[in-house]
């Protein structure tokens, strides 16, 4: 019975981690190989002399500051919208804000609206406001995007912890800022953490706003960056995987550390008294 | 649980005042025109059904509600539109409202480490400690509230209050999600710590037995008004009007409205001599009675006669409800009377003196001086 249940489970988890996870071990796999290996027929998996000259190549390529610019622009993006999400979930929680029901569904449809269709005319805007090809223009759009996320999120939150606690703060000597700062804030950690994931997912993951906003090679994002190794040097398929494993390990990483917050675990470190 | 001295020495107990209190919320008035002089060191309860006002007020004392009028005095300063945390008041709240990510030390260490108190971590611990102490927590500091059990987290709740020793400690129906046995317990332990903080304590509750133990005066409260304030023995003795006269007691009294003839009061099924200050006075007239002062009598003589409906043994005696006119009145009699529903029963008052009379436009009760005289 207990095996049956397992083979079950084995059955539909065993393709679903193939298809999850086999291209990325191929590209770790392709990443270690030497050029001449690549394409070897039969394919191996592990390779039987791993080299690392991609990540050496992708380094003297420069591929490097790339990555820290994804990263400073993820980064400013998130911080600012989770602190706008949080005063803005803050407010519709718990001030009478006139047609609050309204203006929340106006952040849903805000998230349904495909960020590409409004890439030209936010360009164009871009330009004329001096912002086009500068390192303000993506964090300003990935903020925007994350925005109405962090605020339905956070306010979901919110809403569930009880007005006493932060009575009790203001009883307690502490002022309405203070009570919220160190008492509402701490229960929405799950909330905060998950939006934050997000919204740092959503702007590192980003090519098409990043190749349309940016110029200079100096202000480019790593899947910008690592494109164009498909181009201008015939598709090299090492650099091209070496620079995608790279890519891989700070969501992997964000995930592994958060995902007790991110499976499930929202209603987590909660709010009952 | 052993008094440390200078806990109670010093709690510097204040009064507090409300002057012409109102407060309405659009068009709804939740308080109206609220007086009440609470001396220091009291124990007062604000006591009433739910939507009476009670917890309105106490939010207006702790600053948590402004009132729309008059205004609030603790001690001598008036506080009408000071913020909560300039009150030095402490708030144990009906949810415990205990901090759900700080273990039970800082939820207790908490009001102290509020910048406005500027206390050196050396007496936080010392504070908190001694007041865990007090409570029996000493065990469970570095545990989460998750962790407690509810009895344990109502006392974290009472230990932030008293940990920084404030001038009135305000407390919301803070027993009323324990559970019957605890919140006996809990109930004499708060009356205990209140004798040895000696502190002004405003208690709200809609359970008459926690006001009539814990409290030194109840005010008791119905459409945010209060309808009568004094000592628990007087509002059950002597109820001001109909409103407290049933609320107060389990059950409250039985009240029988009748008219008055020639010196007598009748109603259906009810026959008394009035006494003569009443008997001119009057057209009509609502008797109340308790249930403990009224006695089984054979019906062909009592002057009062009912069908009864229901007979709950409860040990010490039986509560008999028994319909007499339209009213279902109750009263406490021998435990082995032998009477079933649907038959006859005579009641008498016990004394004459222990029938209340009210006026039944006003609803306000009469004061009688002369004892009633039975009817034969």
């Amino acid at each position: 019975m207990i095996i049956r249940r397992w083979l079950q489970v084995a059955l539909v988890l065993v393709p679903a981690s193939i298809v999850a996870l086999g291209p990325i071990l191929w590209a770790v796999s392709t990443s270690l190989k030497a050029n001449d290996r690549i394409f070897a027929v039969p394919p191996r998996l592990i390779p039987d002399a791993a080299t690392l000259t991609h990540y050496r190549r992708l380094l003297a390529e420069g591929v490097h500051w790339s990555f820290l610019n994804s990263a400073l622009y993820a980064v400013a993006a998130v911080a600012a919208s989770v602190a706008v999400g949080a005063i803005a979930a803050y407010a519709l929680v718990r001030f009478p804000v006139p047609a609050k029901r309204l203006l929340l569904v106006l952040f849903m449809a805000a998230l349904a609206v495909p960020s590409y269709a409004l890439l030209l005319p936010i360009q164009s805007i871009f330009v004329q406001l001096g912002l086009f090809d500068t390192r303000l223009a993506l964090p300003i759009l990935y903020a925007a995007h994350v925005v109405p996320f962090a605020v339905w999120m956070i306010r979901a939150h919110f809403v569930a912890v009880p007005i006493e606690l932060e009575h009790a703060a203001l009883v307690d000597g502490y002022s309405r800022a203070e009570a919220v700062w160190k008492v509402i804030l701490p229960g929405a950690m799950p909330a905060i953490i998950a939006a934050s994931t997000f919204g740092f997912l959503y702007s590192w993951n980003d090519y098409i706003t990043a190749t349309t906003m940016i110029d200079s090679p100096g202000r480019r994002t790593l899947p910008v960056a690592l494109i164009f190794f498909q181009g201008f040097h015939g598709r090299d398929w090492g650099a091209l995987m070496a620079g995608v494993v790279i890519a891989t390990v700070p969501p992997v990483t964000l995930f592994l550390i958060f995902r007790r917050y991110l499976i499930g675990g929202f209603s987590d470190g909660s709010v009952k008294g | 649980m052993e008094l440390t001295r200078p806990l109670a020495e010093a709690t510097a107990a204040r009064s507090v005042r409300f002057v012409d209190v109102a407060k309405r919320f659009g068009e709804v008035v939740a308080v109206e025109r609220f007086n009440l002089a609470i001396e220091p060191g009291q124990f007062v309860t604000l006591l009433g059904p739910s939507g009476c006002g009670k917890s309105t007020t106490l939010n207006m004392i702790a600053g948590l509600e402004l009132p729309s009028e008059g205004r609030i005095l603790i001690g001598d300063r008036d506080v009408t539109a000071i913020s909560p945390a300039d009150r030095d008041i402490a708030m144990v709240f009906q949810s415990y409202a205990l901090y759900p990510h700080l273990t039970v030390f800082e939820n207790i260490a908490f009001p102290l480490r509020a910048r406005r108190r500027r206390t050196s971590e050396a007496q936080v611990a010392s504070r908190v400690t001694e007041a865990a102490k007090v409570l029996g927590l000493d065990q469970l500091l570095q545990r989460y509230p998750r962790e407690i059990s509810g009895g344990q987290r109502q006392r974290v709740a009472l230990g932030r209050a008293m940990v920084r020793r404030p001038t009135v400690y305000l407390l919301d129906e803070p027993l009323s999600n324990l559970d019957q046995q605890l919140r006996v317990q809990m109930r004499s332990e708060l009356k205990d710590l209140h004798l040895r903080l000696g502190a002004t304590m405003l208690y709200v509750t809609h359970d008459q037995g926690e006001a009539m133990t814990l409290s030194d005066t109840i005010a008791v409260m119905s459409g945010g008004r209060i309808e009568q304030y004094g000592a628990p023995k007087d509002l059950y003795r002597n109820p001001a009007n109909l409103f407290v006269a049933r609320f107060l007691g389990e059950p409250g009294m039985t009240i029988i409205e009748g008219e008055v003839h020639a010196g007598r009061f009748a109603a259906q099924g009810v026959t008394l001599d009035l006494p003569d200050e009443l008997a001119g006075r009057h057209s009509r007239l609502a008797m109340g009675v308790r249930p403990e002062d009224l006695v089984a009598q054979d019906p062909a003589v009592a002057p009062m006669v009912g069908t009864v409906r229901t007979v709950e043994f409860l040990g010490s005696r039986s509560l008999v409800r028994a319909d007499i006119g339209p009213v279902l009145a109750s009263a406490f009699v021998e435990p082995d009377i032998r009477v079933r529903a649907g038959e006859a029963i005579g009641l008498a008052p016990l004394r004459a003196d222990l029938v209340r009379w009210f006026d039944p436009r006003t609803g306000a009760a009469i004061p009688a001086t002369a004892a009633v005289r039975l009817a034969p």
